[in-house]
């Protein structure tokens, strides 16, 4: 799947933790902006595919927080993430509407790739984690003869 | 898109938004009282409570249509980011209009619902300059005791296309907009000229 470097961006901020933004707070609203839509928590229907590429059926209900905020200069910045956290959802806009600017070099080196990095190495432990529980099941003897 | 053009909408999404369904609600249950709408956002080229009908009545389900006063990149922008209702050119296919004064002349088109289904009809949100300017007349119907005196500036050709598109439970519902007030029409009102 090609990503496109912004739709890469928002879905690195979306699974960040709030302790990873928040050393960030100040440079992110250090800029005149608006909420476009305040930080709303909502519902959204997840469907999947059985296999993968079966027949879509509703998976279930879960929560999202969104936000949009435009900066002085009319960027506009999105979030969209899982869970109820507000805090998280502007700062993530606000960096999603920073990434956007004539210099997105400095955000994306100081930001999303460490972003990234935590993230790479997070799943890499669980991963590690759960490779460790694998059980191969094999036949010693199937009692047949 | 054009992101540059939205505007924040409601302050209280929730609140705003019952603020809005409740005024419209009060205005068609009682024909030509004036109802108020405080807390309404502005944008340019609609009054404040016109757009908050549209933001607490439009969304997914209801296609609007929108009179060529209206049509602008920073109303269709807004729309489509907050109320995010689909924007038709078919006048059958609407179940919202915005209309303007000068669109009054001719209603044709708009659906009137169905014997069985009355209330599939399109609704008209009316953007006027003045909900009391106009010619004094005499409405009665549902949601009236007896008679009320309403000053609504409506040209006249618009109360006789109404009556000709009146086939009850078939007919057109209207709201009319003024800046922050706005007086409800329903279908059921008899509109009399007031003899002085």
């Amino acid at each position: 799947m090609n990503l496109s470097p912004r739709q890469h961006w928002i879905g690195v901020l979306a699974r960040a933790q709030l302790s990873e933004l928040q050393p960030h707070e100040a440079a992110l609203k250090d800029v005149e902006y608006q909420n476009i839509r305040a930080p709303e928590i909502g519902m959204t229907l997840v469907r999947g595919r059985m296999g993968g590429n079966g027949a879509p059926f509703n998976l279930g209900e879960m929560s999202v927080t969104r936000c949009v905020v435009r900066l002085a200069d009319g960027r506009t910045g999105y979030s969209y993430l899982a869970g109820r956290d507000k805090v998280h959802a502007e700062l993530a806009a606000l960096a999603d509407a920073h990434l956007q600017g004539a210099h997105p070099s400095i955000w994306l080196s100081d930001l999303i790739t460490a972003l990234a990095n935590a993230q790479a190495q997070r799943r890499a432990r669980k991963e590690a984690d759960t490779a460790a529980t694998k059980v191969e099941f094999f036949t010693l003897v199937r009692g047949e003869n | 898109m054009s992101t540059h053009l939205l505007q924040p909408a409601f302050v209280d999404p929730v609140l705003d938004a019952q603020r809005g369904f409740r005024a419209a609600l009060k205005a068609l249950a009682e024909p030509g009282l004036i109802q108020h709408l405080p807390s309404a956002p502005r944008l340019d080229g609609l009054a404040p409570a016109t757009y908050a009908l549209c933001l607490a009545l439009l969304d997914v389900d209801t296609p609007l249509w929108l009179a060529p006063s209206f049509d602008t990149p920073l109303i269709r922008a807004n729309l489509a980011f907050h109320c995010g209702c689909p924007l038709t050119d078919k006048r059958e296919d609407a179940v919202f209009a915005l209309l303007g004064e000068q669109d009054l002349l001719d209603l044709g088109g708009f659906d009137h619902g169905n014997d069985r289904y009355p209330d599939q009809s399109c609704t008209l949100l009316v953007q006027l300059t003045d909900l009391e300017a106009g010619r004094g007349l005499l409405w009665r119907g549902p949601g009236i005791q007896a008679q009320r005196r309403v000053h609504v500036p409506v040209p006249q050709a618009f109360w006789h296309e109404r009556q000709r598109r009146e086939a009850f439970p078939r007919g057109l519902d209207v709201l009319f907009a003024a800046g922050h007030h706005l007086i409800g029409l329903p279908r059921s009102s008899r509109i009399a000229e007031e003899h002085a």
